[in-house]
């Protein structure tokens, strides 16, 4: 028999305890699908094993795959791409393209002529396109022989004969930029319209009344206003970028030679055509750290802002 | 009852009875990576066996391109299809890890048709053991257009690579220009098709990229040779022979590639058969097929191809074998348009003179059984190679410092 002092002992553990249970099956999902394949990449970081055998059979090798990285040229040349050209040039050329389309978008000239929302629709298109699709398609428009582009070059009478983009150390980067600026742009837009969107009008109408220009009111107004949604922009795109594989191996596969070789590029590399899933394993955690980097910060801000709510 | 209608049935339909434990259809599956417009003719193949077998039916599955490291994922965790299509390169891949069962004592109770005529057996035994049997082979031809090369006055096709620059030299200076006397895929991907050549050319000078020696793996080529190789390919796009656009394609079927050939802008490039078949689909003017420049000299060029093997997982392997036996048959290449990796069952097939470039050149062609079994993969090789040429040709590197890489890093590869 219980006593009544008994059954509230048992009563306040159980309410104790409850936010643990209810959590509980949230914990248990991101051990099973985030924490367990975390850690079993650094265990396979830390052996050698091909694609080829049960996971089970890998034979430990220590540091060995990272020390392997340290002072790799290979390595050092996909890390310098990834962090130059594949995010930081495509980052920046997608903010600033990002404002101008934003900014577009919003002018009161779209809103007379009824166009915003077929502008909108436009913008949209090129992130609507699968990625496979539109590398694809980009492949074909930089086409050396038949390109379209080499043809409205032609045309135009600015080049003699085609300029293989994809095959030129000159050219290629910038060719690769071109296509990941051009897909994912949308997305910056459309966040940077909901920013501008966020702006209050009299802010605009005060800095007017003191005399601002059109330079002045981007300057004093528009910017400090975006820079909430700007700082989470860029550090998502960021994050995407860095860590993208397809747009560098469908475009040029890491070419000519190894000048586009990305640290995704290089992982895939050592994991399936070296037989290394080790190695493979390694670059993934040296890419992670870096990335854990961005994650603190912007974890740290999306904080900081609902604290400040 | 079913145990006792086998035994009726006689030894032959005893294997048949099941594989996978399953006996409906479906549950006995043959895995294929060939695309699914070249897949026709092995399905027909398929079909005739199930019509014949309705106690052993099969359903293909078309799994292109090819993924070995796919099946040994699903043959490592017990399951995957009973019997898989694989390149002849994958394997001793999975011969290794024991994930394919060996096939010496099904092949020894019940032998195949052809089978002890089978081509590149060197590329499907493995310490000793059968784990695959060949099935199809293939190798790169020299394909050209005969009226580009009558033009210039050329009725006989290049005999060896010294020939063929000359002769593509000439092509494209006679026309000014307009026509590329070779077309070759020089993209710096792991899977550029350049590699074929480049080793080609290798082999017909006496080297090879790695070599063993009581089983000591080595650089199998000197540096200079390789530098001669390296210029050699250079000089294509130095001389103008070959348009620099080359360098960013990685695929022997590129549609810049059989344009050419059908615009009479090509005068010769290389294919294997099932994409020089899809280039005269494509083409109208007339397309041949030579052997390659020093082709007819035995190990100069390669020879590649799929074989069969069946699933350690596959509970009965002796009826899974009666199938791969069924599919290695002349009655498959009716229908299936390859070339049997069999050289008593190559003769009963009808070939298209168009491509006897293939059939000349098969019997000399050697498997790549000379880098298999290295430290380091083939496609690790196939990867560096490319990439270096590429290097070379996009002026990042010159001839002695891509060669100077190779060289270093296959020591280092090999050393581990």
């Amino acid at each position: 028999m219980t006593t009544a002092p008994s059954r509230a002992v048992s009563a306040q553990r159980m309410r104790r305890l409850q936010p643990y249970l209810l959590s509980a099956p949230a914990l248990a999902v991101i051990a099973l699908l985030f924490l367990a394949p975390s850690i079993y990449n650094v265990i396979l970081a830390l052996q050698s094993l091909s694609p080829y055998q049960a996971p089970g059979d890998g034979e430990w090798v220590g540091l060995e795959n990272f020390t392997a990285l340290w002072g790799d040229p290979e390595f050092g040349r996909a890390a310098f791409n990834t962090v130059f050209w594949l995010t930081g040039m495509t980052v920046v050329l997608r903010i600033l393209a990002g404002i101008g389309l934003a900014l577009a978008l919003e002018s009161p000239v779209l809103r007379r002529w009824k166009l915003r929302g077929f502008s909108r629709t436009v913008i949209l298109l090129p992130w609507m396109v699968p990625q496979v699709v539109a590398i694809a398609a980009w492949r074909w428009i930089l086409d050396g022989d038949s390109g379209i582009l080499n043809q409205v070059l032609s045309a135009l009478g600015l080049t003699d004969g085609g300029v293989p983009f994809l095959a030129l150390t000159s050219t290629v980067w910038w060719s690769i930029v071109a296509i990941i600026v051009w897909r994912e742009l949308p997305f910056v837009v459309m966040v940077m319209v909901a920013g501008l969107q966020s702006i209050p009008s009299e802010q605009y109408e005060a800095a007017a009344v003191d005399g601002a220009g059109r330079w002045g009111l981007f300057r004093s107004v528009t910017l400090p206003g975006l820079r909430p949604v700007l700082t989470i922009v860029v550090l998502v795109t960021v994050i995407q970028t860095f860590n993208n594989f397809v747009y560098v191996w469908l475009t040029t596969g890491g070419g000519p030679g190894n000048y586009t070789a990305v640290l995704a590029t290089e992982l895939y590399n050592a994991a399936f055509f070296d037989n290394e899933l080790g190695a493979g394993a390694a670059i993934g955690l040296v890419m992670t750290a870096i990335m854990a980097v961005f994650a603190v910060i912007y974890l740290r801000m999306t904080s900081a802002r609902e604290e400040s709510r | 009852m079913r145990r006792r209608t086998v035994l009726a049935a006689g030894l032959l339909a005893a294997p048949l009875a099941a594989c996978s434990g399953g006996d409906t259809e479906g549950d006995r599956v043959f895995r294929q990576f060939d695309p699914a417009d070249q897949a026709a003719g092995l399905l027909d193949a398929v079909e005739l066996w199930n019509e014949e077998h309705p106690d052993y039916r099969v359903s293909m599955e078309t799994l292109s391109p090819n993924n070995p490291q796919q099946f040994a994922r699903e043959a490592n965790a017990g399951s995957g299809p009973d019997i898989a299509q694989l390149a002849f390169t994958d394997v001793s891949f999975m011969a290794e890890p024991r994930i394919l069962t060996p096939l010496d004592a099904v092949m020894e109770a019940s032998p195949a048709e052809g089978a002890d005529e089978l081509l590149a057996t060197d590329m499907t035994t493995y310490e000793g053991s059968m784990w695959a049997v060949p099935w199809t082979a293939d190798t790169m031809a020299l394909v050209y257009r005969p009226d580009v090369l009558e033009r210039i006055g050329v009725t006989e096709t290049p005999r060896d690579w010294e020939d063929l620059a000359e002769i593509a030299a000439k092509l494209t200076r006679d026309a000014g220009g307009r026509v590329h006397g070779f077309l070759f895929p020089a993209g710096a991907q792991f899977s550029s098709a350049q590699w074929f050549p480049i080793n080609y050319h290798l082999w017909a000078h006496g080297s090879q990229l790695i070599e063993s020696e009581g089983g000591i793996w080595r650089p199998g080529v000197e540096t200079g040779q390789l530098v001669e190789t390296i210029e050699y390919f250079d000089a294509f796009f130095t001389d103008g022979i070959t348009p620099t656009s080359m360098q960013a394609v990685t695929d022997y079927g590129d549609p810049s590639i059989v344009g050419a050939l059908g615009d009479g802008s090509c005068g010769m490039t290389f294919m294997p058969p099932a994409a020089f078949r899809a280039a005269q689909s494509a083409v109208d003017a007339e397309l041949l097929t030579a052997p390659m420049p020093a082709g007819l000299e035995d190990g100069t060029t390669h020879l590649g191809g799929r074989a069969l093997g069946i699933n350690a997982n596959c509970a009965e392997p002796e009826a899974a074998w009666e199938f791969v036996k069924h599919l290695l048959g002349p009655e498959t290449f009716e229908t299936y348009p390859q070339y049997p990796a069999s050289s008593s069952t190559i003769e009963q097939i009808e070939v298209d003179p168009s491509e006897q470039g293939f059939v000349e050149q098969l019997p000399h062609a050697a498997s790549f059984a000379r880098y298999a079994d290295a430290p380091m993969t083939i496609a690790s090789l196939q990867e560096l190679v490319n990439q270096q040429f590429s290097a070379v040709y996009s002026g990042q590197s010159s001839p002695e410092q891509a060669a100077g890489r190779i060289i270093a890093t296959l020591e280092d590869e090999l050393e581990e």
